[in-house]
């Protein structure tokens, strides 16, 4: 559940800040990111091996056994962060008993959001739609990661290990793995760069730099406009006392409405 | 032994500075005088020969150049092998014909095993018959054609060098009409530039330990180089294919061999699963980042229209 964090700016003015991501999800998000960024570095040069700077970038690095070495062991931290994700679901629902993260589903609701949101933009209704705890976008950002993943780490394995995946699999399998792994980058740089890049970080009321899933709080002005339904809830099932003894409970990523209790914590 | 050298008016300090600047004297003239290697050159023949321009006509009525490049000859790999151990004992009474076979005589009459090789090879058969088409040593050992600017093979520049074998052999397998009088129809050289080891190959730096990557000869042979078709080639067939590819891929078999895609591009005959799988990327490709990049600009229009407004 979303725990509202009252805390203190450097400026010493107030601020609401509502938490929204714990701090494993912040890892996870992290060592995806870091490794995304070096995958894309060290790979890139081979897409366009005949490019100039790709030459020059690659002796930047110290050669093309260094990009390689440092694209290998970025693809084992982004298949950990992946593992590290799946562990860490299974754990909070087996051990520590916590619901099942079912609002990161795609549900008849986002359909309806997507087409109210084409329809804001075009300018067919004044507003756009309210979201829940994971717009549309999100939960397309979230779910692409899914086949994202298994393509390219799949094809990814292969391409390292080549003579072992053709023990197992037919020959063809190698250059249909590089085919496969060549174009999926693509898609996945160009999605980043130019959909998840522009509505997280440059869209109005967010640009310069979204921070919040590094410091996993977002505003509550921010958070009332970007996911009001799921703010009314928070505010709605909050108890007028908070519970002392009761520890802040990260989401993963959001737990069903359930009413319980809705923690209120003071910084000072 | 003089123990009293300050009373004199060449002091310690006088010696030390006069050592001094003699060695700097003498370091600067080294400088100045040095220049790059001189080609052994014992009968004064670049006298002539070293003029631009310097032709003859012969029988036929053909002007021939007898200019040699002082500079290529000077950076040679035979620079210190004096002119007339090729060009004999009395150079100007040569008659015979320079032809690519008589080139390559020449150069056999040192490097035997080599030349062996070589006229057993698809080019050396060929040059057997007078074919002045096919590659022969300065081919691929000179920069410009000429046996005087043959280099060393581990020198960056050759034409030989790892990292430059594949732009030789283009020279002519990148030629279409010249490949396709011989019915060669792939595109040899784009296909291997597509691949991982033609990709590694161009990024790679010059030093030789980045280089280890298969290159055409590799594949193919050096000297002795076969016709695919031919069964005594590494690459004829499966079985001798993965042979060739086990030398780097320890444990390559037929089946890992089965996956190149040869120098072809992947189509409905040839490794289709690869063809469809590019059909499939490449659309869903095109399909996401259309919808992507459509929503994204819908949005800065949308975005830009509520600013404006304000």
């Amino acid at each position: 559940m979303a725990t509202l964090v009252r805390t203190v700016t450097l400026k010493k003015q107030a601020e609401d800040q509502i938490a929204r991501f714990d701090i494993h999800q912040r890892i996870q998000h992290g060592m995806m990111m870091i490794s995304f960024i070096f995958l894309v570095l060290t790979g890139f040069p081979l897409k366009f091996s005949s490019a100039g700077i790709s030459q020059w970038w690659v002796a930047l690095w110290g050669g093309i056994e260094a990009t390689r070495a440092v694209h290998y062991a970025a693809a084992w931290v982004m298949v950990a962060s992946c593992l590290y994700h799946g562990g860490y679901l299974l754990y909070t629902v087996l051990v520590l008993k916590r619901p099942f993260p079912i609002r990161i589903f795609p549900t008849p609701r986002d359909a309806r959001d997507f087409f109210l949101e084409i329809m804001y933009f075009t300018g067919l209704r004044k507003e756009g739609p309210h979201f829940d705890r994971f717009s549309w976008r999100e939960k397309f950002d979230y779910w692409a990661i899914f086949w994202g993943i298994p393509i390219m780490a799949g094809s990814g394995f292969i391409l390292m290990f080549p003579v072992a995946a053709t023990n197992i699999f037919p020959g063809w399998i190698v250059p249909v793995a590089l085919i496969a792994h060549s174009d999926e980058a693509m898609l996945a740089l160009t999605w980043i760069f130019m959909v998840h890049i522009f509505f997280t970080h440059l869209a109005p009321g967010i640009f310069p730099l979204n921070k919040s899933m590094f410091t996993g709080k977002v505003s509550r002005e921010r958070y009332i406009r970007e996911h009001p339904l799921e703010y009314e809830r928070m505010v709605s099932v909050r108890r007028p006392e908070p519970e002392p003894e009761a520890e802040p409970v990260p989401e993963f990523p959001a737990p069903p409405v359930t009413p319980g209790p809705e923690e209120e914590k003071e910084t000072e | 032994m003089n123990k009293n050298a300050s009373g004199k008016a060449w002091g310690k300090g006088h010696w030390l500075l006069a050592s001094v600047t003699l060695l700097l004297l003498l370091g600067v003239a080294l400088l100045l005088g040095a220049s790059s290697a001189q080609a052994l050159d014992e009968n004064n023949c670049l006298s002539c020969h070293g003029t631009p321009g310097l032709t003859k006509t012969n029988g036929n009525g053909d002007v021939i150049s007898l200019f040699v490049d002082e500079k290529k000859v000077n950076t040679a790999a035979h620079r210190y092998i004096d002119c007339t151990t090729c060009h004999t004992a009395e150079p100007h009474k040569v008659e015979t014909a320079l032809t690519k076979l008589s080139l390559a005589q020449k150069c056999g009459s040192c490097h035997e095993y080599q030349y062996r090789l070589h006229l057993d090879s698809v080019h050396g058969r060929q040059l057997v018959y007078g074919n002045s088409d096919v590659a022969t040593c300065v081919d691929c050992h000179s920069s410009d054609g000429s046996p005087h600017s043959v280099i060393r093979v581990l020198e960056y520049a050759a034409p030989a060098y790892k990292k430059n074998i594949a732009q030789t052999c283009a020279r002519c397998h990148g030629d279409e009409g010249l490949m396709a009088s011989y019915g060669i129809v792939d595109k040899v050289y784009e296909s291997y530039m597509r691949s991982f080891h033609g990709k590694a190959m161009q990024l790679g730096a010059y030093e030789i330990s980045q280089l280890d990557k298969a290159t055409c000869a590799n594949c193919h042979g050096y000297h002795d180089i076969k016709p695919a078709s031919d069964p005594a080639s590494p690459v004829a067939g499966l079985e001798n294919l993965a042979a060739t590819c086990e030398q780097c891929h320890t444990g390559a078999g037929v089946k890992f061999a089965s996956g190149f895609l040869g120098h072809r591009e992947a189509s409905t005959d040839n490794v289709p699963v690869a063809y469809y799988t590019e059909i499939f990327f490449s659309s869903f490709l095109v399909i996401v980042i259309g919808f992507g990049a459509l929503i994204v600009l819908l949005a800065i229009v949308r975005y830009s229209l509520n600013r404006w407004r304000e």
